[in-house]
């Protein structure tokens, strides 16, 4: 629109009036105004006609006339002849030309609207000849008059009238006159009058008493028929006037509006109503839960310009006061409402429970407003009395830090309530508004001293609204019970996971909105089942907001106490009974008295201890000695002894630290809000009052579940059990069943059978361990042929299952035990190699020879001495061996044992049961790192596993013996082991020199002295 | 000042006889909007869009008007 000139402007501006006066509509923000300008606009933009044609304009002149005869109207038509004539003769603009384009154009305006002219019954109306010029002459003169007669008898002031006089003035119609200007009149000269427009009807029997009632009856301004009243004719007190004439001096085609006259005074009460939530005013109204101040409201000695740029000020904090208040009416309507059917807890699809996290917030809303109700009360109580002149911009000045504060209220509420969508879910709500709470907080606490005001409601309100939150993290880290019937807590239960159930630890709680890092630290289920499709857009659009940020700092610890506890609860469930936990609960303070109490002796901080009872003087007294040689102490170490100067400085501190008075009170709440000394430190408030608590309760919380897991249900000895299966450590029993597995081999019989297996398990596990005999059992998995190529693979899918009972399995869970069974078949692999190997007799081989000796000698000898092939033999086992061994040393005690050493030093120091599950996390992926099984390190597996299955193919051939088998594969196997040896050493190596595999040193070091002999 | 006021005198009765014309003719503008309508056509606005469009938006107005009385 910048490009528009003022020609535009003005045009906008007129066809805006156009649509106000004809359709009514007042708000141009309506949609409906925005369409007919819009409609206006392309109907005088783009719609073509023709120009007007002042012939056919006077032709149509004459036919309503014509028109007027024939229906014999004579008087009409002679008005009508006559008035045209007149109009067309007369000026319109001020350069006083006639028969204009324009007179024409506006003729033939009227003539396209007029409707059935000839049927309408109209009687001229006399016109006042010269009505201006008498007017205006009138002005000046009245004006004069006015100011000389007034200083006469009352010289005093002109505002004295206005303040004094407004509530018992007279009541008097506006008398008007067809110019619009209307005359002011002394009070004296028109009872009659006063009477119609009151529209009391009253007997004005004695003088005396129409005169009491004049005196305590406060005018009714607000009836329909506006009534004027008498005031001071000085000219400061009649600034409208004087306006207006300027007005319509300037501009012919000025018209005064009609115009309700009301004194200032009636002004501020309606202020103050407005401002205490009354919602029927006369001077501002609402609309649709908009406030709009009338237009037609004056004060006689402002313009209404200036009095409606006040006004409007006010409405706008109005409609703040409006808009809380309408919040605090449904929270508080709402759970009235819901009383009802909470009482039978039948119909609970009917009624949600109550949001206690909006009713704490209204509450602290609530207490507010009613000091600031007091305030008014007050105000209007000095309008009342009349003791001293009050003025509205003295009432705006004395409400300033009300209105400050107010605004911020509004602020808050705006972001925090007015502006979340309507159908998101109670915890986003409260979590939002919280954290509007404590951004808004901690942004004022930055301002400084500007905001203390400010910082000092906020803190207030947020100590209320969080009541709701502190109480349920309370309820839940206490007694382990989540109590959260409106869904307004970040984490809740899921109700279909039972507490005895394995995936309690992690399944049982959501935690709505968290931020990435806290997520990934406590790895819980964020499915956000219950939550609707606009939470996840809101809490994807702002993570960081939803996120409650005054707990993030011990969200951590909330959930390990909260979860704990339930779980503490249910396994002590059978042993301790109610009647003690009762008792104990009864002396326990709740976390939010805690809270309120530390943040008391926060800002107690400083003075001595409430203990010595003396009288407040001797306090006093001992206090200012204590500080002066604390000061005095100060200052001697900065080279300066002056006692005067210590004395005034302790006076100093002290001013400042002799608010303990007011915590006396009972509402502690309330008084700190107004100390700055806690809001200067918002965070640290935090850190140092409510931080601990939690903490300290979750100390409490996590070391009794880790007591209790650990002595009660034997958790290290679950873990010791896994070791000694898994990972081979309890090695005479597990020996046991893994050479039946490998005999079976040998002897080439079929062991995939599970019978065959469970036997030779329970046979090993029942004779040391009879109680973890019934937990042990072996599977079989069905493994694709195709990976079964190499002997190796043969022991694929041969997998342990340690049955865990409840509650251990939270830590050793089945995907743990997946991480088990992967380690224990490369143990299994290492081992059935070592064994094949170790089992090898020299005998069976030159036995072999011997048998052969006759029919191979010939063709052998001719190549190769049959002695030297044997040694050959011989060789390559050793060196098999010595990998094997050097492999098996590595793992079981380097890698196994000293890992086992650290894992088992650990769990002793966890603190919760959480840390106990990543410790146990971190000892499996450790081991599996360690054992070569990451996908990444997959080439050197490979390789060992090559080397692994030339040992069992060199072991089947020496014992199928010598001639079985050509002389071509010992070189073949020679070979393909050296390359494999080469390799790994080189890689090894390259990693060890790297120095990021320090634990490979070992296995490096003996594989390289292996090969370096070969 | 002097001098422009019998000027605006004699303007502000034409507009009386203007709004005298307006009454015969039954066209129901009132002055204000009658020195409006002067006004939007002293700007050039046609006077017969003008007409139209004071037609549909009283039309406009009083369906809003019925319909907010029903719907009350």
């Amino acid at each position: 629109m910048s490009h528009w000139n003022t020609f535009e402007r003005d045009l906008e501006k007129d066809v805006k009036k156009l649509i106000k006066s004809v359709s009514g509509l007042q708000d141009e923000n309506d949609v409906n105004f925005q369409l007919a300008l819009k409609f206006t606009w392309s109907n005088f933009r783009f719609h073509r006609f023709l120009d007007v044609n002042s012939h056919k304009v006077q032709n149509t002149v004459d036919g309503i006339h014509e028109k007027l005869v024939v229906h014999s109207d004579m008087v009409k038509a002679e008005t009508w002849k006559r008035i045209t004539t007149e109009f067309l003769n007369s000026p319109l603009l001020s350069d006083g030309k006639t028969k204009t384009e324009l007179h024409y154009s506006i003729l033939s305006l009227l003539l396209f609207l007029s409707d059935s002219p000839s049927n309408s019954s109209y009687t001229e109306r006399p016109r006042l000849k010269e009505p201006d010029s008498e007017n205006y002459f009138d002005w000046g003169k009245y004006l004069l008059e006015g100011e000389e007669i007034i200083l006469g008898p009352y010289p005093d002031t002109p505002v004295w009238s206005e303040d004094d006089d407004e509530v018992e003035e007279d009541s008097e119609p506006l008398s008007r006159e067809d110019s619009g200007i209307q005359v002011d009149r002394t009070p004296l000269d028109d009872h009659d009058q006063a009477k119609r427009a009151v529209q009391v009807s009253w007997k004005v029997g004695e003088p005396d008493a129409r005169t009491w009632l004049e005196q305590h009856v406060v005018t009714q301004y607000w009836t329909a028929k506006s009534s004027r009243f008498s005031h001071s004719l000085h000219l400061h007190s009649n600034l409208i006037n004087v306006w207006e004439q300027h007005l319509y001096n300037i501009d012919p085609l000025y018209t005064p509006e009609e115009k309700v006259f009301v004194s200032e005074t009636q002004v501020i009460r309606e202020t103050l109503w407005l401002l205490s939530g009354v919602k029927k005013l006369f001077i501002f109204q609402v609309h649709d839960g908009k406030i709009t101040v009338r237009n037609d409201v004056v004060v006689t000695h402002l313009t209404n310009n200036c009095l409606r740029s006040v006004l409007e000020h006010i409405a706008a904090y109005g409609q703040a006061v409006l808009r809380l208040q309408t919040f605090i009416d449904d929270v508080t309507g709402y759970s009235i409402e819901c009383s009802l059917p909470v009482v039978h807890n039948g119909a609970k699809k009917a009624s949600e429970p109550p949001f206690r996290t909006y009713q704490a917030f209204v509450w602290a809303l609530y207490k507010y407003f009613s000091s600031f109700k007091q305030e008014l009360t007050n105000i209007e109580r000095c309008i009342i009395a009349k003791d001293e002149t009050i003025t509205l911009s003295a009432v705006l000045e004395r409400l300033t830090p009300h209105l400050a504060q107010l605004k911020v209220l509004h602020k808050v509420f705006c972001t925090g309530v007015a502006e979340v969508p309507p159908d998101t879910p109670n915890v986003v709500r409260a979590s939002h508004l919280l954290n509007t709470l404590y951004k808004a907080i901690i942004e004022y606490d930055s301002i400084g001293e500007a905001s203390e005001q400010a910082v000092a409601l906020l803190f207030l309100l947020w100590v209320e609204t969080v009541r709701p939150y502190l109480e349920i993290v309370d309820e839940w880290i206490v007694h382990g019970n989540l109590f959260d019937p409106a869904k307004e807590f970040i984490i809740q239960r899921n109700k279909d996971v039972p507490v005895n159930h394995r995936d309690f630890w992690y399944a049982t709680y959501t935690l709505y909105s968290v931020s990435e890092t806290v997520e990934n630290d406590e790895k819980l289920s964020d499915t956000a089942s219950g939550s609707s499709a606009s939470d996840q857009a809101a809490s994807a659009a702002s993570k960081q907001h939803t996120m409650v940020s005054f707990l993030k700092p011990v969200l951590k610890q909330i959930i390990m106490a909260g979860k704990s506890m339930q779980l503490l609860k249910n396994l002590e469930n059978k042993e301790s009974t109610q009647e003690q936990l009762s008792l104990r609960d009864a002396e326990r303070k709740s976390l939010y008295t805690l809270f309120l109490e530390s943040v008391q002796s926060r800002l107690r901080f400083g003075e001595e201890s409430p203990t010595d009872i003396v009288t407040e003087q001797q306090a006093t007294k001992r206090s200012l000695i204590k500080m002066q040689s604390i000061v005095a102490r100060h200052l001697e170490l900065d080279d300066v002894n002056d006692p005067l100067l210590a004395i005034n400085f302790a006076r100093l501190y002290l001013e400042q630290n002799d608010f303990h008075e007011k915590f006396t009170g009972e509402d502690i709440v309330f008084d700190r809000s107004s100390e700055s000394v806690t809001c200067q430190t918002f965070e640290l408030t935090l850190r140092s009052c409510l931080y601990p608590h939690i903490e300290k309760r979750y100390f409490e919380c996590c070391g009794n579940l880790m007591q209790t897991l650990k002595k009660d249900y034997r958790l290290t000895e679950y873990l010791q059990a896994m070791r000694n299966y898994f990972l081979l450590e309890a090695g005479d029993t597990m020996y046991d069943f893994y050479t039946a597995i490998f005999d079976k081999v040998f002897e080439k019989e079929s062991w995939q059978q599970l019978s065959f297996l469970s036997v030779q398990l329970q046979e090993a596990v029942g004779q040391r361990y009879p109680e973890d005999s019934t937990r042990l059992s072996v599977f079989l998995e069905n493994v694709d042929p195709s990976k079964k190529k190499q002997p190796i693979n043969n022991l694929d899918g041969l997998t342990l299952s340690y049955k865990v009972p409840w509650p251990v399995d939270i830590v050793i869970s089945s995907e743990c035990q997946k991480i088990y069974n992967q380690v224990f078949l490369l143990l299994l692999q290492i081992k059935w190699a070592k064994y094949s190997l170790d089992t090898l007799r020299f005998s069976e081989l030159s036995a072999a020879v011997r048998r052969n000796e006759g029919g191979l000698f010939d063709q052998e000898s001719a190549k190769e001495p049959i002695k030297q092939q044997i040694h050959r033999m011989f060789l390559l086992r050793v060196k098999l061996m010595h990998f094997v061994n050097s492999l098996h040393n590595y793992i079981m005690t380097r890698i196994l044992h000293s890992t086992g050493l650290e894992f088992q030093h650990q769990v002793e120091e966890a603190k919760d049961l959480d840390q106990l599950i990543k410790i146990h996390y971190r000892y499996l992926s450790t081991i599996h790192d360690r054992c070569l099984l990451r996908e990444k390190v997959s080439f050197v597996k490979d390789a060992i596993m090559k080397v692994l299955n030339l040992v069992l193919m060199f072991s089947s051939r020496w014992q199928a013996g010598f001639g079985a088998w050509k002389i071509e594969s010992i070189d073949k196997m020679e070979s393909d082991f050296k390359n494999c040896h080469m390799f790994l050493v080189t890689i090894l190596n390259k990693a060890v020199c790297r120095g990021s595999f320090p634990h490979l040193e070992s296995l490096a070091l003996s594989l390289m002295a292996g090969f370096e002999q070969c | 000042m002097a001098s422009v006021a019998p000027n605006l005198s004699a303007v502000r009765e034409t507009m009386d006889v203007l709004l005298e014309i307006s009454r015969l003719l039954n066209s129901g503008l009132d002055m204000e909007s009658l020195s409006i309508c002067v006004r939007l056509c002293e700007q050039g606005i046609n006077p017969e869009a003008l007409s139209s469009v004071i037609k549909e938006l009283r039309k406009a107005s009083d369906s809003l008007k019925t319909s907010e009385n029903v719907g009350s």
